[in-house]
């Protein structure tokens, strides 16, 4: 956790970049919070001209001033909105993006962790909440803060006790809401958070809805909406009842302030010391205070919010990888021989004995240009080997080379280029499907990307042009599909080492058998880790790894294995025949 | 979806909000008057501050003294009216909420039966209906309130204001019309913008989860720095639509509360005459002053509330498509739904169907055809007690599309054929299929943030019968190794387990309630050979009759008969 002040240093160096822009704006608010102020100067005038005796034209030439500063005022508080929104946007942003980029940085344990929807709300969710802040409240803030300091000027002006009573009045109701402030953002993180638990809930329902309705679990599901909704019923009034103590600040202290103005008003006129016009200034200041308090209590969650989200950002920036990318070694060309070298691996003591995410004491060669087999039940710590070579993971003992070089000491963007991953879910993106292939890069051109699927077979797809777009998570084309897809990645980018998990796992056989062939093809001359709960997907490779409780148990060729009637892998294909009819 | 002809026109929007605000009536009612009566007391107030400037004016100050404290009488009593108002209307305002919500839940939970509607697509676009839609709808209601409390005030500050000076007050008219006019019009467009800024919205927060969710697909491909300059173009696109939107809102409020000024500035243009002879004082000025910010609302909320009329014919019109029958007036149906403070929430035991023991299952020519063309055509086999059949065949044969229409499931889809238990057909099969007659997993079975126990019961069962099930399904010793046994959370839709321990828990769930019929879609996918093969002796051990999709040999080899299914026709039929 982020202190309070290295939380503020560290919000004043996001904005530094745009601090230009952030000067401009406050300077802009001061005027439209100046201008505000002239119009009851001009009524005073007025008031005080007619209690002298005057002509109708002189008070009209004042009502026209008043009218147009009237207007002025309006229109400068649409360009303070449009320059604030502006520069909130600008400045956000960048940071969006700082995120976004640091959150890809980060190690794939921190990916494991958290979902996907939790990390929209960091990068996108919390950043729209400062942006929010910064847009809206700050402006709002600093105008009523500017009015404040000016009405006093004014006043000091006209007379220095109206000033010091006013500054009391107001130092007064600015402790009221301060304090009323905590508990009402309090309540309204608990409305919030009760109303997130009930669209969470639904929507959880709504997405098991078959799976409740054919167990008849209906009735059940709306005994929890109804203790739910109670939640939000409880909080909400809870909510209300806070916000309207704050409200009571504010109108009481307008309603207090009118009836003072005209006490005081009462006695100074009375006393001769100010005159009629400046007691009605002093109400009408009064009623001009009330906007901008009731503007910053509405924006009091706005605050809120940001306040946690502001938090969350940084901490969020706080955290650092630790797999670095200090490598400077490359691997001789070709396909990379992969060695582990005594390599055990766990999660910082998390794990147990039988943990999936468990290796002990792995030593094993496999040459360049081989193809090999990782079979094994759920959990004997297959991904978590295929994560060591990919360098998601790093060994907590041992040593892992690839091509005789360390995997550590590799630059990290030569080893994203030479080792690949076909993963069992493809993850798609809702662009079009040179996007897909080519994941955003500009480098590739249309001819290449049009080859990579052709070679896949995906020449259908390749035809109707690869600027068409697919839909969220891959509508429109079928598992199959996307798996050759995957493929094309892989193709395009032309790999010495070919990591293959799952790859076949959610397709059926017809489809398998397509894909094979292409897989065949695409690790032809590279090496290749092949890991598969179907052993038929095995039926190609050169050597086959079983693995059990994060132990080698057996190695060796495929054919030598499956001719040793004694082998584990001799009974795996015994009780799997699977694709006997 | 229905076709939309056979749709039944319904009520109209003010009859089915009325329906709404009547589902607490008491609530609502008293609200309504608190909310009235405090819009008057500001005109008595105003009309008073008047009186305390008319006495300072002509020099006597004591009255001035009786004046003020009047107005601040009137203040508190103002505020102590909405302190009470507000509460109330904040329980209305949720018991009018939960009302929508529960119509459509119900409906989209019922198993069969006259309440059942449509299922929804994505539960990430239905959920909208939940929370827009349904705030669209009370929107409205809120919004009539402020229109008539708003009427209110303004019909006797009106009367006061055309005693003092009718000309003046006549000319006040002018700007504030304007606000209603431009409210009205620039509605449109702040939907429009709204609109697109959402829009925009939408495609960078799906970006980034599509981003996030392919965090390690980006990473192995190198991809970060192409997909971060996708995000820049995404961002930058977004920011144009956002400034647009809250300018133009921004703008239409600075004009709302800015024409209460410019009121001021015709008041003083057409008095200018009479204030200069005397004939309008500073007390008259001061009624003026402290009406206008007040005078405001009514414009703005009529603008505003047409437009929001229109919003909720809209809202109403989309969530016709989540209950029974696509008829809207089952969004407004009357239930009893204790949601208030010092309500008693009895735990509602699920109302099952009674147990007829199976003895034989007949499906007789069952065709489910999508208007896509998938689907299965004329289907008939029969199963009887305690026997295990698997059902097999490519992807896109039909196998789920099979099971699905089996147990009354399917929506959308053209539906022939008959069920017949123990020689008697079967007519609402998604009523009769559920347990303790027949339980489904479907092929990605899901899983609710509640404790495993919760997840496999759905209501109450014996600690005996849930072990009991966790035995069959193969998955009691994960639980019993995990911290809390059956009590663990596991996590938003099941995160915290492992894809073979959702599937066992799932299972689990499927067995509990021993069904007379166990009807599992395909488990290979997330099972290893050897727990699925512990799983069908578990099952055959029991004495369960089992209908599964599979494609292994494990499976096949203990089956009783094999159905076979190709492009949605019965391939191959094999009884041992």
């Amino acid at each position: 956790m982020a202190t309070a002040t290295s939380r503020w240093r560290a919000l004043a160096a996001l904005l530094r970049p745009d601090s230009r822009r952030w000067a401009g704006l406050g300077l802009l608010v001061a005027l439209a919070s100046g201008l505000s102020l002239a119009g009851p100067l001009v009524v005073r005038r007025i008031v005080d001209l007619a209690q002298a005796g005057t002509t109708a034209a002189q008070l009209t030439s004042l009502a026209f001033l008043f009218l147009g500063l009237a207007v002025a005022t309006q229109l400068i508080t649409v360009v303070v909105s449009w320059f604030a929104t502006i520069t909130a946007w600008h400045t956000t942003n960048q940071i969006r993006l700082q995120l976004a980029s640091h959150v890809l940085g980060l190690d794939h344990e921190f990916h494991r962790r958290h979902t996907p929807g939790e990390l929209i709300q960091r990068v996108d969710g919390d950043v729209t909440s400062v942006s929010d802040f910064l847009g809206r409240v700050v402006p709002r803030v600093v105008g009523a803060v500017a009015m404040v300091v000016g009405m006093l000027g004014v006043l000091a002006v006209v007379d220095w006790r109206l000033a010091a009573g006013a500054l009391a009045y107001v130092v007064i109701t600015g402790a009221v809401i301060v304090r009323g402030r905590h508990r009402a953002v309090g309540e309204a993180t608990d409305e919030m958070g009760a109303y997130a638990q009930l669209y969470g809930g639904i929507e959880e329902r709504l997405t098991a809805a078959e799976d409740l309705r054919s167990n008849g679990a209906g009735a059940h599901a709306m005994w929890r909406f109804v203790e739910e909704s109670a939640a939000t019923m409880e909080t909400s009034v809870r909510r209300e009842s806070a916000f309207l103590r704050l409200w009571w600040a504010v109108q009481g202290s307008v309603a207090v302030g009118s009836s003072i103005s005209l006490v005081v008003g009462a006695a100074l006129v009375g006393s001769g010391s100010i005159t009629i016009g400046t007691a009605f200034l002093m109400f009408q200041y009064v009623l001009l205070l009330e906007r901008p308090l009731e503007d910053v209590i509405q924006q009091l969650e706005t605050v809120q919010k940001a306040n946690g989200a502001m938090v969350r950002v940084i901490d969020l920036l706080a955290i650092r990888p630790t797999i670095l990318d200090n490598g400077t070694a490359s691997p001789d060309r070709g396909p990379l021989t992969i060695e582990f070298d005594d390599v055990s691996f766990d999660y910082g003591g998390e794990g147990r004995e039988g943990d999936e995410r468990v290796l002990h004491d792995i030593s094993l060669t496999i040459a360049g240009g081989r193809s090999v087999g990782i079979v094994g039940r759920t959990g004997s710590g297959k991904t978590t080997l295929s994560r060591l070579v990919l360098r998601l993971v790093e060994a907590t003992h041992g040593e892992l080379r690839l091509g005789g070089v360390a995997i550590a000491d590799i630059p990290m963007a030569e080893l994203r280029r030479r080792v690949a991953l076909i993963p069992q879910e493809v993850e798609l993106f809702s662009g079009t499907i040179r996007d897909n292939v080519t994941l955003f890069d500009a480098t590739s051109s249309d001819e290449q990307v049009t080859d990579a699927l052709r070679r896949v077979g995906l020449g259908a797809l390749a035809d109707g042009g690869v600027h068409r777009q697919l839909g969220s998570g891959g509508a429109g084309l079928s598992a199959g599909e996307a798996q050759l897809l995957a493929l094309a990645r892989v193709w395009l980018r032309n790999p010495d080492l070919v990591v293959l998990d799952e790859a076949t796992a959610r397709v059926d056989p017809a489809t398998e058998v397509r894909l094979e062939a292409a897989i065949a093809e695409l690790i032809d001359g590279r090496t290749a880790l092949v890991i598969a709960h179907r052993l038929s997907t095995l039926r190609h490779v050169d050597e086959i790894v079983i693995l059990d409780r994060g132990r080698v148990v057996e190695h060796g060729t495929r054919d030598a294995l499956t001719d040793d009637g004694a082998s584990r892998f001799h009974r795996l294909l015994e009780l799997a025949l699977e694709d006997a009819p | 979806m229905i076709p939309r002809s056979t749709m039944k026109s319904g009520p109209g929007v003010w009859r089915l909000a009325w329906r709404v605000s009547q589902h607490r009536p008491r609530e609502f009612w008293a609200g309504w008057a608190l909310f009235i009566l405090f819009f008057t007391f500001p005109v008595l107030g105003g009309w008073l501050l008047g009186r305390g400037f008319h006495a300072l004016e002509s020099g006597d100050y004591s009255r001035v003294y009786w004046y003020a404290a009047a107005a601040l009488a009137t203040d508190v009593l103002r505020m102590t009216t909405i302190h009470a108002g507000a509460l109330t209307w904040t329980r209305a305002w949720v018991h009018m909420q939960s009302f929508l919500r529960a119509n459509l839940l119900a409906a989209q939970l019922a198993s069969g039966g006259p309440e059942a509607g449509q299922p929804v697509g994505s539960s990430g676009e239905a959920i909208t209906h939940f929370r827009d839609d349904v705030e669209d709808v009370t929107m409205f209601i809120d919004g009539l309130i402020d229109v008539s409390a708003g009427l209110a005030f303004t019909v006797l500050a009106g009367f006061v204001l055309g005693s003092i000076d009718s000309g003046a007050a006549a000319v006040l008219m002018v700007p504030l019309a304007g606000v209603a006019v431009a409210t009205r019009t620039l509605d449109h467009r702040i939907k429009r913008y709204r609109a697109t800024d959402r829009a925009a919205a939408a495609a960078v927060s799906g970006f980034l989860g599509d981003v996030m969710s392919a965090a390690t697909t980006v990473k192995v491909n190198g991809a970060a720095p192409a997909t971060l300059s996708r995000l820049g173009s995404l961002v930058d696109a977004r920011r144009h639509t956002a400034v647009r939107d809250r300018v133009l809102d921004d703008g239409v409020q600075a004009f709302a509360q800015g024409a209460a000024d410019v009121g001021l500035g015709f008041v003083l243009l057409v008095s200018a005459g009479a204030m200069a002879s005397g004939a309008f004082d500073v007390g008259n000025l001061a009624v003026f002053t402290a009406y206008l910010g007040w005078l405001s609302f009514l414009p703005r909320m009529v603008g505003r509330v047409m437009a929001r009329r229109k919003q909720a014919g809209v809202a109403f019109e989309r969530m016709r498509g989540l209950v029974a029958d696509g008829d809207v007036r089952n969004t407004v149906r009357t239930r009893s739904l204790p949601v208030g403070r010092r309500e008693l929430r009895p735990r509602i035991t699920a109302t099952r169907p009674t147990r007829v023991p199976l003895q034989l299952l007949e499906v007789r020519g069952l065709t489910a055809q999508y208007a896509t063309g998938g689907g299965v055509r004329d289907v008939s086999f029969t199963i009887a007690r305690g026997s295990f059949t698997v059902l097999t065949g490519p992807i896109g044969s039909g196998k789920s599309t099979l099971l699905r229409a089996l147990l009354g499931l399917t929506h959308g889809a053209e539906l022939e054929g008959q069920v017949w238990w123990n020689g008697v057909e079967v007519v609402d099969r998604a009523a009769f299929f559920v347990p303790p007659n027949a339980a489904y997993l479907p092929q990605v079975p899901q899983l609710i943030s509640d404790s495993v126990a919760d997840n496999i019961t759905l209501g109450e069962v014996p600690l005996a019968e849930l072990l009991r099930a966790l035995d069959l399904a193969a998955v009691r010793a994960d639980i019993e190794e995990m911290p809390d046994g059956t009590a663990t959370l596991i996590g938003p839709r099941g995160l915290r387990l492992s894809g073979g321990q959702r599937q066992r828990v799932a299972t689990a769930r499927a067995v509990v309630h021993s069904p007379e019929l166990v009807v599992l879609d395909d488990l290979s996918s997330a099972l290893d050979v050897e727990t699925e093969l512990e799983l069908w002796a578990n099952l055959a051990a029991a004495g369960m009759t089992v209908l599964a999709v599979s494609h292994r040999a494990v499976a096949l080899e203990r089956a009783d008969q094999v159905l076979r299914l190709d492009a949605g026709r019965p391939a191959v039929h094999a009884s041992r």
